[in-house]
């Protein structure tokens, strides 16, 4: 009867350490939140794609040891940020451990308070407002750039590289675009730049002939776009064109974007864009395209390299740690350094990453890089 | 001087795009006093046929104006059947219901023809072929594109041949029987059923003709496009005198006009303000919009 009861036991302990094993080869869930819905769905959809690409490769160099499975579970922010905080409970409920998004600063902003108090990781690719990693909260990291680093950079590369003499800006309004906005005018003035002019235009709007006659007349040597998106910065600058607007036009981050070619042609050649420096000849950004290429049958977007770098350092950091555990993973991500799609991810400790702005010409129907803030290399 | 002449040039244009929706909402308004909020999708629908279309055509090897042509044709008699298949399934089963459920129908209906678009379209903006209608004139500081004049151009022809339709046809007279009563109209044997789809149909595809002309116009389409100008020209239509097509087009155009003014003169943040407080302010005094008299038989 003993040895039965010690077989039983055996068998018992043998069960649970089975099952237990069942249980820990779980999945390993991230979530991402972007704008899928709504007038960003574009730049959106890149980044969840982007983080996609992430998984796949990862699960291509043989996953992450403990986890059967890398998910995905895409959220919707719409870019409001009420939906941002509602987006992110339901990826508390879903039980993911990071979170790659948001795009809108707004959107991170809120979401990323909720998702501290689950300790859950927020890894943005694409907002740049400086708020977002000033809070000092541990779970926020910031793959992309800084606005005041965009700002300087953009009016230096007017008044040192091409040396304009005046500046007409126009913006709609958003947290991050005015921002830009903003710091563009109060840089231009320091370096002795004339602002003929700052004026908003509201979101959503398609028709913007009244503001670009204003431009006009005022006769800046260049019109600087800040826009939320890259859709309605090709419809401003296929008007400006067409009202004969002569001056060099400028974008941001938001404006870069393969669609602004796309939809703009032959009157987008010879803008600029500024945009966190991405190297496409470089082998980590080809094969991330090519990839990304295969799977999705579009060209990356404007995001998609730093939603696939987030996502990555992410993985990278849980694969060095060994495990989920907040601390652990944060203390990895921060000691972490590799050469990603956009850039070499190396995280400081308010979670930025540096910012290397890089003026972008549309040159050819594509965008080619002209200027590098950092260096002041000019490749053309 | 100049700066005045090309803003009221400006206007003139986003007042035909205006115009040309809201005759819609006031056609439809006027039959059975249904806000059709599906309208914008409509003119969104337009806006994605024609581009579809032109492009399949200009890869057949047709001229461009020909191509442009036929998808206009073409997406316009679209976007007629669409609208009246969207008046069979979601209105007529509810035209005795009361009318915030015909409201309703209708919010619902724009919800899901928006998310239709977005599911069979995608996300991205379609770049329109804008090279087809390129160019235009300049004098001196002044400049009218090609397309303004076409927009002006179209608008024009269009309503032109809707005043002719409503006011010298049968069909219009039928219309404007319906209009005035249902009962009545069909004891004098008018199928009122047939006449309100017909009235539908008319609208959508004056909306899809806008569609295709602010495609062309500002280079794209997108699956929200039908959003914001659709409370712009239900604005108009109201402004106007809602039921009323001469006063739709004199709305539109108002609307167009005091837009691009307050951009052009005060800002481009308050554009909508101005646009809304006229709006009001001719309300207050005349609430049945300008042309909105109790003159019931040039309603349609």
């Amino acid at each position: 009867m003993k040895r039965l009861m010690t077989k039983a036991t055996v068998l018992a302990v043998a069960l649970t350490l089975g099952l237990g094993c069942v249980a820990f080869a779980k999945d390993l869930k991230l979530g991402s939140m972007s704008p899928l819905t709504g007038p960003y769905a574009a730049d959106g959809n890149d980044i969840a794609n982007g983080v996609r690409v992430a998984i796949e490769v990862m699960k291509e160099q043989g996953g992450v040891p403990g986890f059967s499975d890398i998910t995905l579970i895409p959220g919707d922010t719409a870019c409001d940020p009420r939906q941002a905080v509602a987006s992110a409970n339901k990826l508390i409920n879903e039980e993911v451990t990071a979170v790659i998004g948001a795009y809108c600063s707004s959107s991170t902003i809120p979401a990323s308070e909720t998702l501290a108090e689950e300790d859950i990781f927020m890894l943005t690719p694409a907002s740049t407002s400086p708020i977002v990693t000033e809070r000092d909260l541990k779970n926020m990291f910031r793959t992309c750039g800084r606005d005041d680093h965009q700002a300087p950079a953009a009016v230096k590369f007017m008044s040192d590289v091409m040396h304009y003499k005046s500046v007409y800006i126009v913006d709609d309004k958003t947290t991050y675009s005015q921002g830009v906005a903003d710091g563009v005018e109060a840089a231009a003035k320091e370096a002795g730049i004339k602002v003929l002019g700052h004026d908003h235009v509201n979101q959503g709007d398609k028709d913007y002939s009244a503001i670009l006659t204003k431009v006009k007349t005022a006769n800046p040597d260049i019109f600087y776009i800040s826009l939320q998106n890259s859709a309605t910065g090709s419809l401003m600058v296929i008007q400006a064109k067409r009202l004969g607007i002569k001056a060099a036009l400028m974008g941001q981050d938001a404006v870069y974007h393969p669609q602004l070619v796309e939809i703009a042609k032959g009157d987008a050649e010879g803008m600029f864009c500024t945009f966190g420096a991405i190297d496409k000849n470089a082998p980590a950004y080809k094969d991330f395209m090519s990839k990304y290429e295969a799977m999705f049958n579009a060209e990356p977007g404007a995001y998609s390299a730093y939603a696939y770098d987030s996502a990555m350092a992410y993985l990278l950091a849980v694969k060095k740690a060994g495990t989920t555990d907040f601390d652990k993973v944060r203390t990895a991500l921060l000691d972490l350094k590799f050469v990603g799609a956009s850039k070499t991810v190396d995280y400081e400790a308010n979670g930025d990453s540096g910012s290397n702005y890089t003026v972008y010409i549309v040159k050819d129907g594509r965008f080619q890089p002209y200027w590098n803030s950092l260096s002041g290399e000019k490749f053309m | 001087m100049e700066y005045f002449i090309q803003q009221v040039i400006n206007g003139i244009t986003l007042g035909g795009v205006y115009a040309l929706i809201a005759l819609g909402y006031t056609m439809v308004y006027g039959i059975i006093q249904l806000i059709n909020f599906a309208h914008g999708e409509f003119f969104a629908a337009g806006g994605y046929m024609g581009v579809i279309l032109i492009s399949y055509f200009a890869a057949q090897g047709m001229p461009p104006f020909a191509c442009l042509g036929l998808a206009l044709l073409l997406s316009m008699i679209y976007c007629a059947l669409l609208a009246m298949g969207v008046e069979r399934l979601a209105y007529r089963p509810l035209r005795h219901s009361s009318r915030l459920s015909v409201l309703l129908s209708a919010l619902g209906m724009s919800i899901f023809l928006q998310n239709g678009l977005m599911l069979t379209q995608g996300v991205y903006d379609k770049p329109y072929p804008t090279e087809i209608t390129s160019g235009g004139f300049s004098f001196g500081m002044i400049t009218i594109s090609y397309m303004q004049i076409l927009i002006v151009g179209l608008t024009s022809a269009l309503l032109i041949g809707l005043n002719l339709l409503v006011f010298k046809t049968r069909i219009g007279k039928a219309m404007r029987a319906t209009a005035q009563d249902k009962v009545m109209s069909s004891m004098v044997g008018i199928n009122s059923n047939r006449i309100i789809a017909l009235t539908f149909a008319i609208g959508a595809g004056l909306a899809a003709a806008a569609g295709i002309m602010v495609g062309l116009y500002y280079g794209s389409v997108n699956y929200t496009m039908g959003f914001v100008p659709g409370i712009k020209a239900f604005a108009a239509a109201v402004l106007g005198g809602i039921g009323n097509i001469t006063g739709a087009m004199l709305g539109g155009f108002l609307i167009g006009m005091i837009e691009i003014m307050a951009a052009g003169y005060i800002s481009s943040e308050y554009k909508d303000v101005f646009a809304f407080i006229i709006l009001i302010a001719v309300l207050y005094f005349m609430p049945t919009g300008i042309m909105g008299e109790n003159v019931d038989d040039t309603r349609v």
